[in-house]
């Protein structure tokens, strides 16, 4: 854009513009990282606020050492229903009570029992965050628990996860990461399956909250419209007497992770579907991988982007498939990498071949400049957008404190990218990444699917979809 | 702040080709948010080219007179921006948020496609995205769990050749019948300047970038566009009206839609704080009753959709494995009966408005989200202000007021009713 001379005239002529090419770039104005005040208090917990007075909302996230790793082996989905259950009654309160009284308050409240952490989620209007404060304390601290909620909660948990069943790209995942992490915790869903489930009981939810839900590794984000200060002591005379809970490492176990399996389809039959659902995955990386941001920009230019390497080929040049992406789930233990996409079913086993052919090429050889330009632009210059808001912000500040991230890490992230280079993308997927080791997964009509997939990669091993009527 | 003052200052004028802007300047991110609405949607289209509104948003990224093919998504995601576009019953949008510093780039973008789109279309971009269209529609109907319920819903509750009937992804058949000709004409009918807004959202100078917006569109003139379909209005003579429809499902789902106040409509808040009311939150109506005291549902929702010419009150419930969709309907039939006949108390509205009042917040804390609401007040409403009106819109709604809306809604013959069953099983939802 050029200065407010010229140009800010009024009634520019018509056709001024240059259309012939793209308009370069004004000067970047910087993103003013939002400033962060810390407080700790005496039983450990962190108090981590970032004012921000545009609006009168406020996004409070409580990260609790309380994931699914953390969970004693054979009770797979305890943080999931321990998370549930958090709202059914607490502080005296019953369940419809605790319902109402989170309904009045208009705020949303959402727990989120991933792999490494439970987050309690609260966005709220600031004229009521002495209420919602109130709230929030009383279903992390004071879950009754009650025999008849347990039992209740579970049964929707199991019926949730048998209609799972019928969603072909839930299962198509379920399918990958069984079969790239076997009995690792990573192997089966962060919310645990039927067989774990169904054993849960008040007891193992009642004792889960107890180790698990403490300040100890404890850390409250707080954004929006708050005065430091003065949350400081609102949360202090809420949490600042909290006890319990055990300190991280946990008692979880979750395994080790396997060796490599061999390249194999796996085809899960599921008549008269309209599309092959197709994932094919293998261990990536942890989040503190030394070639961290190199695998970013990789993944961006294989599919991670719209622009990227298998989107422009199975959507833009054979119009295939909706969309095509990969990515790299990264974790406190190297989590997945995954591709997927879903095709039509003729053309399922050359989709996959492609995929596989597009991950195999970037392999070969470096990507090309314009690639590299793309990827790292696409990473660097799109963080003042997601320093937008209040809940953006709170959701930074979250992976800032389960990773371990230092202070100025996102100060420092532009200048990580912008040092990442072909080469060290080259080697970096080459350490990770091995086409004839990836499981692959097709989940779609069998009958229509099975002669194709043997055609192109040989033994196929077909299962039946589980639980189906 | 309270969240009694939120307000969203904007400023609106009008090119001499009759395109709207609208600018809003928020500076507190080094962010724009580009965001161009044409008053085109699925009801515009004619018989045999359902979905096409929506093809032709697909085709619309497909590079234009300067844009080669492939760069519009590749310049913009090289700038650290995002973009993308949707389509509706009424209107269809683009948008880009971008740094700032790079406005120019997107206004380039937006106006080539707006004034030299059709001397770049070809029939293979248009086969090519037919492919996609028909994979999106396989993906995100077909092959999805109770994925065809609305538009069968829709074809029940409206009667033949209602514009309102089909679905805006559209019909297979018609995905096929797509011409490069019907490209050519639908763009010369509907991507007129003169049937657009354009929002500019963000860390801009209002006036700096009024002047970008008349370079960039100013010269295209305006032209004469269609009339608005006429949409009529369905009432209470038309009835109850029922449906059955099989799917690859473990458990019945009941799906209402009720024929209720549109956008437009001086009871639309109402009828929203009605739905949370029934369904919004553990402590709702619907959800008290049906999945924790009866616990005859999964889970249920109920919502109203902000649409031009017409009102839909829906209500979605998922059974509990060995609940019959008959005895569901009826259960939820039940829960909506008292409040028909009797109204909300004050204590249900209060909660509703607290929610709404924090919804309304959170769906516009950022300038993409603002720019879209501008966006959709413009060409829904002819009233960017409304925008910061809704805050006392919904504060104002009163018991009576929901009261009423619920009488005239939730009556039997304003409702269509949809049973999704497992294939294979009976209308009642019992295995053959």
């Amino acid at each position: 854009m050029t200065g407010t001379g010229e140009a800010g005239a009024r009634g520019a002529p018509a056709g001024s513009v240059d259309r012939s090419g793209a308009p370069s770039a004004g000067p970047l104005r910087p993103l003013t990282l939002p400033e962060l005040r810390r407080f700790e208090f005496t039983n450990g917990l962190r108090l981590i606020v970032a004012e921000d007075h545009q609006l009168p909302e406020v996004s409070l996230r409580l990260v609790l050492e309380a994931g699914a790793t953390a969970e004693p082996r054979g009770q797979e989905g305890v943080a999931e229903l321990t998370g549930r259950l958090l709202t059914e009654g607490a502080a005296g309160r019953s369940a419809g009570e605790v319902a109402s009284w989170l309904d009045r308050l208009g705020a949303g409240f959402s727990v989120s029992a991933g792999y490494d952490v439970s987050i309690l989620s609260l966005h709220t209007l600031s004229d009521v965050l002495e209420g919602a404060l109130d709230f929030l304390a009383a279903v992390a601290r004071h879950p009754s628990f009650e025999p008849a909620e347990v039992e209740r909660v579970r049964g929707e948990r199991l019926d949730e996860i048998d209609r799972d069943l019928d969603r072909p790209e839930v299962v198509a995942d379920s399918a990958l990461i069984r079969a790239v992490y076997g009995g690792h915790r990573y192997g089966t869903p962060a919310a645990g399956d039927r067989p774990t489930v169904e054993r849960l009981g008040r007891e193992q939810v009642a004792a889960f909250h107890r180790r698990r839900y403490g300040p100890s590794g404890a850390a409250l984000v707080a954004c929006g419209a708050v005065d430091a200060a003065a949350l400081r002591d609102a949360v202090e005379a809420r949490f600042g007497d909290w006890t319990g809970g055990e300190a991280f490492p946990s008692d979880g176990a979750p395994g080790a992770i396997g060796a490599p399996v061999p390249g194999s389809v796996l085809l899960v039959d599921r008549p008269s579907s309209a599309q092959a659902e197709i994932r094919l995955g293998t261990v990536g990386a942890a989040y503190a991988d030394a070639a961290f941001f190199e695998l970013l920009v990789g993944n961006a230019i294989l599919g991670g982007l719209f622009n990227s390497r298998v989107n422009m080929n199975l959507r833009e040049e054979r119009g295939w498939t909706y969309g095509a992406r990969t990515s790299f789930h990264f974790r406190r233990e190297a989590g997945p990498f995954v591709g997927q996409t879903a095709v039509e079913t003729g053309v399922a086993a050359e989709a996959l071949s492609e995929f596989l052919r597009e991950t195999a090429q970037l392999l070969e050889e470096a990507p090309g400049e314009d690639e590299m330009e793309l990827a790292r632009n696409s990473l660097v210059l799109s963080l003042p957008r997601q320093f937008e808001t209040a809940s953006q912000v709170s959701s930074k500040l979250v992976t800032q404190v389960v990773y371990d991230l230092p202070n100025d890490y996102w100060a420092r992230y532009r200048a990580r990218i912008e040092a990442v280079t072909a080469s060290g993308v080259l080697e970096a997927l080459r350490g990770h990444l091995d086409p004839a080791e990836m499981a692959q997964v097709v989940v779609g009509d069998a009958g229509a699917l099975e002669g194709d997939l043997e055609g192109r990669f040989g033994d196929v091993d077909v299962r039946a979809g589980a639980g189906r009527a | 702040m309270h969240s009694d003052s939120v307000r969203f200052d904007f400023e609106e004028r009008v090119l001499d080709n009759g395109l709207r802007v609208i600018l809003h300047q928020d500076r507190s991110t080094p962010v724009v948010a580009v965001h161009l609405m044409y008053h085109v949607g699925s009801k515009n289209e004619r018989p045999g080219r359902t979905g096409f509104a929506h093809l032709f948003e697909h085709l619309l990224f497909q590079g234009s007179g300067h844009v080669p093919k492939g760069e519009h998504f590749r310049l913009i995601q090289r700038a650290g921006g995002t973009l993308n576009g949707s389509t509706w019953f009424d209107r269809t949008n683009y948008f880009e948020v971008i740094p700032s510093n790079e406005l120019d780039l997107a206004l380039w973008l937006e106006s080539d496609r707006m004034g030299f789109f059709d001397e770049a279309i070809t029939q293979e971009k248009l086969d090519n995205q037919r492919g996609v269209v028909k994979n999106e529609r396989r993906q995100s109907y077909e092959n999805r769990p109770y994925g065809l319920a609305f538009e069968t819903l829709l074809e029940h509750a409206y009667p033949e050749g209602h514009p309102y009937r089909h679905p805006t992804i559209g019909y297979m058949d018609d995905l096929d019948a797509a011409s490069l000709e019907d490209v050519h004409a639908f763009f010369r009918s509907y991507y007129a300047p003169n049937n657009a807004v354009l929002v500019l959202a963000g860390d801009i100078d209002p006036d700096e970038a009024l002047d970008r917006a008349r370079a960039y569109f100013e010269e295209f003139p305006s032209r004469s566009v269609p009339a608005p379909p006429v949409v009529p209005r369905v009432g209470d003579e038309r009835g109850e009206r029922r449906a059955v429809l099989g799917d690859a499902v473990q458990v019945p789902r009941v799906y209402a839609l009720f024929h209720a106040p549109s956008f437009n409509d001086a009871d639309f808040e109402a009828s929203d704080v009605l739905t949370g009311v029934l369904a919004e939150g553990k402590s709702s109506r619907l959800h008290r009753k049906l999945v924790y005291e009866r616990q005859v549902a999964a889970e249920v929702q109920c919502f109203t959709w902000p649409l031009e010419s017409v009102g839909m009150l829906i209500v979605v419930a998922t059974a509990r494995p060995g609940v019959a969709a008959t005895d569901l309907e009826a259960e939820v039939l039940d829960v909506l009966g008292p409040v028909c006949d009797a109204g909300v108390s004050e204590d249900e509205l209060t909660g509703a408005r607290n929610r709404a009042r924090r919804s309304l917040v959170s769906r516009l804390n950022s300038v993409g989200d603002r720019a879209d609401a501008f966006a959709d007040a413009v060409i829904l409403r002819d009233d960017p202000e409304y925008v910061n009106r809704a805050f006392d819109r919904y504060e104002a709604v009163t018991a009576d007021e929901v009261a009423r809306v619920a009488a005239n809604v939730l009556r039997p013959a304003r409702r269509t009713v949809l049973h999704v069953v497992p294939r294979g099983a009976d209308a009642e939802g019992r295995a053959a």
